[in-house]
Formats: C-alpha cells, sequence, structure tokens
C-alpha cells in the first residue's frame, strides 16, 4: 500500500475518521493497529520483527531506569544497539559482506549468500530507536513507561517506511500534549500532501522513465549530453520523490495533530556541499551528526580528527543507504567534499551575491557525480558513466522540450520560496488564493501525473 | 479538529479548491478545443475526424443513409453514392475501426442530437446469431475512443456497463476528469506542440477528402485454396506470416460460441440505440456483412431467439437476407482475413445501395 495509490486513501481516510470520532484513551491503539496493517500490507511476517525490536528497546529503557548504575546501564544499551545493528546487520548486510568474503577466498560470488528480503523501512525505524535509547542512556530522554505508546513511536504509519527519523521528545510531546490540529494546519497538511503527490507523480515519475532508460543501458545513449541529462534526470526523480514522500508524510502527520520535522530545504540551491547536508535529507544528516561524528570527536581534536570523522561518517551514511561498494563511495565522495570545503574554509553564508548562481550550479554538478554511484547497478557501471560525463561526443538531451521547461518553472518557485517563503504563507492567504494553487497542483497531476503502474518510492528500499 | 476558524475554513477552501479544478479540467476539455487538437491517429483522434467529417457534410434532398460499424463494414460511400440518381440515397459514414454497439450508440447521439437527421441507419454485424469469443461488455479500447463524446450525466450508464471494478474505474475517469484521460495525448502534444497543432490544422482541411476517397487494399487473396478435410489453406505468396496465420485460424477454427453475456451486451446497447429513435422516423437495417474470403462448407444452425431476430420479430428492425451478400465471400474480393479488398468494397456498397434504395423507395412513396 503505497502511499501515492487510491487504496492509500482509503485507509487513511477510515483511520482519520475513527481517530476523529472514537474516545481519545482508543486513538493510541487505533493509531497503532492502522500503523501495523499499513506495514502488513507490504508483509505481514516482517511486522513481528518490528514488534521484536520495539520490545527489546522498550525492555532496554525500563531497565535503564530501574537500574541506575552506568556499568548497567551500558550493558542496557549494548544489548540495544547490538539487537538493533544485529538485525540491521543480517538482512542489510550479509550478502554484501558473504559476497566480499568469497571474493577475497576466490570463491563464486554467491557461495555464502541467503536469500534475504530486506524489510521495509527497517534502516529508518532501527536509526529511530537506537536514538531513542541513546538518549535514555544520556538521560536526554524520560523513558517512555506505556508500550503502545513507544510502539506506536516506532511504527507511526506516515513516517514508518522512509522516515523522517523522528526524534523521541518531539513525537512524545505530540503525543502527550496532543491537541486537535486547528484549520491552518489541516490547509498545510492538505496541501503537503497535494503537493507532495505532484512531486512524486508528476515530476519524479517523469524522470524516472529517463533516469531508468539512461542507467539501464548506459551504452545505448552515446554522448556526454545524454549523461549528463540521464544523470541529472536521476538527481530530479530521487530528489522530487524522497521530498515527495516526506512532504506527504508530514502532512498526513499533521492533519493527525502530529507535527514532524523539516526534511529538505530546497537542497539544489546550495552553494556548498556543506550547505547542501544542511538542507538534504535534515533527519538523517543530523541523527549522523548527533549519534556519530560528535561521539566520535566531532571538530574538538584538530583538523584532521576533523576530517578523519567527517569522512568515517559520511562512509557509514553512504553504507546505511545500501550494502555495496557504491554507496560506501558516494559516502566517502561526500565525506571527501565536507573536508575539502573546511579546508578551503567554505562556510554557509546568509546572503546571497552574485556569483551564488554559479556555486550552486557547481554544487548541483557535485551532488549529481555522487548520485551515479547511488544510481548505477555496479561499480563499473558507475565508472564507465563517469567517463561518458567528461568525454566522447556531445550525443542528444534525452529529455523532452517540455520537461526541460518544466523542471525551469520548479527552479523559479524554489527560488522564490527560498525569498518569501510563499508555500508556508501559502495556508493563511485568501481563500481563494489557496484554492487556486491546490486546483493548479491537482490539474498538473491530472494532466502529466504518471498513471501508469505505481512507482515505489526510491527509498522504500532503504 | 477545529475546521472553521474566524479566518480559515477548511471545507469552504477546500470545496473550492476542487471546484476550481473542475472549472480548469472543463475549460479545456470540455470546450472542444482541445478535442479539435487531438492526435489524428490516435483511436479519440480518428473517432473525431469521422464524425466531425459526418457532421459537416451537407443534407441535401435525397434521402440520409448512415452507416456504423467497425474497420469491416466494407460501405464505400463515394461508391454507394454514385447510385444516389437511382436509389434516391445519400450515404454517410461513422464506422470506425475498433468500434462496437456501445461506441456506436454514443457517436449516434453525438452525429443525430434531435433523432431526426437520418432516414435509415445501417448496422453491419458479423452474425445474426449471439456468437463472440471477446467480452465486448468490458472491452477497455471503448473508452479511448468515447472519452471525448461522455458527458457527465452519462456517468451511471456509462460507468456501469462494465462488469470489471477495474474498467469502472477507468470509465469514470474518462467520464469526470477529461484531463486524466487525456493524459498520453497531452503529454505527446507537450513532446510537439507546433507539430501536433499542424497536423490537426492539415488533417481537418483535408480529412474529408482523404476518407472520402480512401483506397482500401488493392491486391486480393485470389488463388487462395483450402482443404477442409485436411485443414490446410493455400495463399498467394505475397501474404505476411501474421497475416496467413489470421486467415488460417479464421477459417479453420470452429466459430465463436453463442454467448448469454454478448446476446445481454447487445439487447443492451443496440436496443439502447433503437429506444433512442423510438417514435422516430428512422429505420434501421441490419445486414450480415460478406464475413470470410471463402464460405465455410459446414454452418452452424441460425439462432431463432438471437438478440437481432428477436428485434426484426417485433418490428424494430429491418434484418437483411442472411445469405444476401454470401456471394461476395470470394478471396478476389478479400485483403485479409476479414476485410473486403478495394474490389470488395466496390461490389458490397453497389449491392447495399441497391438493397437499401429499394427498402427505402415505398416509404418516400407513402409519404
Amino acid at each position: 500500500m503505497l502511499f501515492h495509490t487510491p487504496q492509500f486513501f482509503a485507509f487513511f481516510l477510515v483511520v482519520l475518521a475513527l481517530f476523529y470520532t472514537l474516545p481519545r484513551p482508543a486513538t493510541r491503539w487505533i493509531l497503532l493497529a492502522a500503523s501495523y496493517f499499513f506495514y502488513m500490507c507490504w508483509n505481514a511476517k516482517f511486522v513481528l520483527l518490528i514488534i521484536a525490536l520495539t520490545a527489546i528497546d522498550y525492555t532496554a529503557a525500563m531497565w535503564m531506569r530501574r537500574i541506575p548504575a552506568s556499568r548497567k546501564r551500558k550493558a542496557a544499551l549494548v544489548m540495544s544497539l547490538s539487537a538493533n545493528l544485529g538485525f540491521l546487520g543480517f538482512f542489510k548486510y550479509y550478502n554484501f559482506l558473504a559476497g566480499n568474503l568469497a571474493w577475497v577466498l576466490s570463491q563464486p560470488l554467491d557461495a555464502f549468500a541467503l536469500h534475504i528480503i530486506l524489510p521495509m523501512g527497517i534502516s529508518f525505524h532501527t536509526f529511530q530507536s537506537m536514538s531513542y535509547v541513546i538518549d535514555v542512556y544520556r538521560g536526554q530522554q524520560e523513558v517512555i513507561a506505556d508500550p503502545v505508546d513507544y510502539a506506536l513511536y516506532i511504527a507511526f504509519f506516515p513516517q514508518l517506511v522512509a522516515g523522517p527519523i523522528v526524534r523521541a521528545r518531539h513525537f512524545f510531546a505530540d503525543l502527550y500534549h496532543w491537541r486537535a490540529p486547528d484549520a491552518r494546519e489541516i490547509l498545510r497538511g492538505t496541501l503537503l500532501v497535494v503537493f507532495g503527490l505532484l512531486k512524486k507523480l508528476a515530476i519524479a515519475d517523469q524522470f524516472a522513465r529517463i533516469a531508468d532508460a539512461f542507467f539501464r543501458d548506459p551504452a545505448a545513449h552515446p554522448g556526454w549530453l545524454a549523461a549528463w541529462s540521464g544523470v541529472i534526470a536521476f538527481s530530479l526523480q530521487i530528489f522530487f520523490d524522497f521530498s515527495g514522500y516526506t512532504d506527504m508524510a508530514i502532512g498526513l502527520a499533521q492533519i493527525l495533530g502530529f507535527h514532524f520535522p523539516e526534511n529538505f530545504r530546497r537542497p539544489y540551491l546550495a552553494r556548498s556541499i556543506t550547505e547542501f547536508w544542511r538542507r538534504w535529507h535534515i533527519s538523517l544528516s543530523t541523527w549522523l551528526r548527533d549519534y556519530l561524528y560528535i561521539p566520535l570527536g566531532g571538530n574538538r581534536h584538530g583538523r584532521w580528527h576533523t576530517y578523519r570523522n567527517l569522512i568515517l561518517t559520511m562512509l557509514l551514511g553512504g553504507l546505511w543507504h545500501g550494502a555495496s561498494w557504491n554507496f560506501v563511495i558516494w559516502g566517502g565522495y561526500h565525506g571527501a567534499l565536507l573536508s575539502l570545503e573546511r579546508v578551503a574554509g567554505i562556510r554557509e553564508r546568509q546572503h546571497w551575491s552574485l556569483a551564488d548562481p554559479v556555486r550552486v550550479a557547481f554544487t548541483f554538478a557535485l551532488a549529481s557525480i555522487s548520485w551515479v554511484f547511488f544510481r548505477a547497478a555496479t561499480l563499473r557501471d558507475s565508472l564507465h558513466i563517469l567517463r561518458r560525463l567528461f568525454s566522447g561526443s556531445h550525443g542528444h538531451i534525452l529529455w523532452l522540450h517540455w520537461q526541460l521547461w518544466f523542471v525551469l518553472a520548479a527552479l523559479v518557485l524554489a527560488v522564490l520560496e527560498e525569498s518569501y517563503g510563499w508555500f508556508e504563507r501559502l495556508p493563511e492567504a485568501p481563500a481563494w488564493v489557496y484554492a487556486s494553487a491546490i486546483a493548479v497542483f491537482l490539474f498538473c497531476l491530472e494532466l502529466i501525473g504518471f498513471s501508469g503502474r505505481a512507482v515505489p518510492f526510491v527509498y522504500f528500499q532503504f | 479538529m477545529a475546521l472553521v476558524t474566524r479566518r480559515f475554513s477548511v471545507p469552504a477552501r477546500l470545496g473550492l479548491a476542487l471546484l476550481l479544478f473542475f472549472a480548469l479540467d472543463a475549460l479545456a476539455f470540455r470546450t472542444g478545443w482541445y478535442v479539435s487538437i487531438l492526435e489524428p491517429n490516435s483511436t479519440a483522434g480518428a473517432l473525431e475526424a469521422y464524425l466531425d467529417i459526418e457532421e459537416q457534410r451537407p443534407v441535401g434532398r435525397y434521402r440520409q443513409v448512415l452507416s456504423v460499424g467497425d474497420s469491416r463494414m466494407g460501405l464505400k460511400t463515394r461508391v454507394a453514392n454514385l447510385l444516389t440518381g437511382n436509389t434516391g440515397c445519400a450515404f454517410g459514414t461513422i464506422s470506425v475501426p475498433g468500434t462496437t454497439p456501445r461506441c456506436w450508440y454514443y457517436m449516434l447521439r453525438e452525429v443525430d442530437p434531435g433523432c431526426d437527421r437520418y432516414d435509415a441507419i445501417l448496422v453491419p454485424l458479423d452474425s445474426y446469431d449471439d456468437r463472440s469469443w471477446e467480452n465486448q461488455a468490458d472491452r477497455d479500447l471503448d473508452i479511448s475512443y468515447l472519452t471525448p463524446l461522455l458527458r457527465v450525466a452519462d456517468l451511471p450508464r456509462f460507468v456501469l456497463s462494465y462488469p470489471s471494478w477495474a474498467n469502472r474505474a477507468h470509465a469514470a475517469e474518462a467520464v469526470l476528469l477529461k484531463g486524466l484521460a487525456y493524459q498520453h495525448d497531452f503529454q505527446s502534444f507537450l513532446a510537439g506542440p507546433l507539430t501536433r497543432l499542424e497536423g490537426a490544422r492539415l488533417h481537418e482541411e483535408h480529412e474529408r477528402e482523404w476518407y472520402y476517397n480512401a483506397v482500401w487494399e488493392r491486391r486480393s487473396l485470389a488463388g487462395m485454396s483450402v482443404d477442409w478435410n485436411a485443414k490446410t489453406v493455400t495463399l498467394p505468396a505475397w501474404l505476411e506470416p501474421d497475416k496467413r496465420r489470421e486467415i488460417e485460424h479464421a477459417l479453420l477454427d470452429d466459430p465463436p460460441p453463442i454467448s448469454a453475456g454478448f446476446a445481454r451486451y447487445r439487447r443492451q446497447w443496440l436496443g439502447a440505440i433503437l429506444d433512442r429513435y423510438r417514435g422516430s422516423h428512422t429505420r434501421f437495417i441490419f445486414l450480415r456483412l460478406p464475413r470470410r474470403p471463402v464460405v465455410r462448407p459446414e454452418t452452424p444452425p441460425a439462432d431463432p431467439s438471437s438478440t437481432v431476430r428477436q428485434f426484426a420479430a417485433a418490428g424494430r428492425i429491418v434484418l437483411l437476407p442472411e445469405h444476401m451478400f454470401d456471394s461476395l465471400e470470394r478471396p478476389d474480393l478479400f485483403g485479409d482475413a476479414l476485410h473486403v479488398n478495394e474490389e470488395g468494397g466496390y461490389q458490397f456498397s453497389m449491392m447495399l445501395a441497391g438493397e437499401v434504395g429499394r427498402l427505402l423507395a415505398p416509404a418516400q412513396g407513402a409519404r
């Protein structure tokens, strides 16, 4: 049951009706049951995995509360982290490690492989769960005594499968001090859902067709123009796909009275890779900062340690996305760029200058190059495409003219949002302005939304 | 959940948004502008072209005869109209390849909204029995053809005519959300707007002449022979392999079974056409087409209770003799398994025009 299918909207309407009509004490049960049902629509068996991890982390946190002695608290923390990383490692990385071991031992690459199905959303809910247990250990988070509340935090359906990664303190603040969303919040939530659908179906899926065709067989599309247009198509696909999903998740949660953090802030307008990571998948980058980069020492032990920590954090961040050397290189590439920018003294700046459009374009190009590793099927394909980006004949652009105009229009809207915040102001605008915006979004969705077989969200595979 | 505050009213804003959305959709797709620039070679575009030609065909002092049907309707109006002086009939056609009785109902509504334009409407059939392999009731291609013709008021009848929920949803889309139904066409328009506009303009300028003077397959199956005992067919050398297979299937396979579902479908849509014209002066003439390039040696017994025979028995239609065009079931008059060729079309049109003229003549005399 994907977010952009009619079945999901029917499901959401039922949940909404029950949530707002049943007595308040029942609503947590309703949301939890709905969340498990939502997950079971993908694979019923794997709900047991979520329940098991929930039980382990819940028990670990309760144990920490009962036994204040630091060594035993640490044991509880280690047990919890081992369980989360163990499950994550087995489902996500076993075959990667087995393949590398086989390669080292000169065995066939599938010699030790197992047929493993990756549970949907495991990377997100384990990170969310770990952040809770670590915060409890650090004394930054109250222990949640009600198992239903904790289970709901882990499984809450708007963000279960692809985030944003919500911190426990934010979620429980909403849950325990829940108040019905006001009209403005409902209008904003609805706007986000429609806008997210538009991003996913009208833009991401349009560019998915181009990117899929290019990455499936790069040799069939000769020339550097074809290569750049194929790679940029994927840059656009992954942004509009993931941010579209996130917008919908934030919007759906807001309609239910929950407030998720912003996850994307126009990342392709970043003027440096440092700034890019402050705008892209913000809930992951802040998670990596708080639970990996800073514990590693952050920037507290001199320049070289800082560079090492940056690269290590980004390497692990890359590996979090997927079990392959491509993701490791993708992470390492970003870590190296972040370090280089530190060396060059590039810092995030508030004000824009005349040279900034060039910086934006350059940063976008650097980010797009990284997506080659993210999207290509193999390392060999990645290297082949990289060569193609900078050599050979020009070939031809894989896009249709109208797609180019459409992206330019999206760019103008992004720049206007950056300067004037028009999108955030829409719910408060006069009724006819708000209604016109929704009507135009729906009309675009109707005309250029991809209406074939539902294309899954890219980040569902993580 | 506070839906209404002093500054915001959720239902009002969302209601207004929906209203504006439907207004945009209607402005773009229900005013006739977009239909005029549909891709001429698409299903809906081709159908629109046929209807456009027929709507613009001047109605003179002759009796007006219109033909519905699919690509197998071998009536060449240019040939039939050569006999107008003798028959007193002017022929028009909205026989569009791939269309079915459900399409004909909406097409006739479009070209003859008052049910008063035609003296006779010709309805060609492959068989007077309700025989079909295909479940025409659930044929989603009809939706592609009919999108430009469907109105909001058609929603219950059109949608419920599909048995499957998937096609009902698809049909509802075509009625309510025109933009969604035209999505592929619109995106192809965006890919080359100027080319499309120019193509549509050219098509509109010349479509009557192109369709009216179209030359069908000139080659024939002359020389083919069938050994019914050995179940083998010998075919002319020029035929492509897929055409050969089609002919072998058409001749050697068992005829389709009598289908209760198909009978229901015919009663529903042919009945709806007849009901619409009830009380008008239009006569309906049903005919059995030349079916194959050879007459099969054995024919299954006729079903006296078939839909069209019941219509004829009730006096609602004129049923031409079932074997009237059997003489045209000859290899030299066919271009493939199912379609008459240029010569076959010529002979069929002459025969049909003469017969229709004869049938309508007494009616005129009685006026």
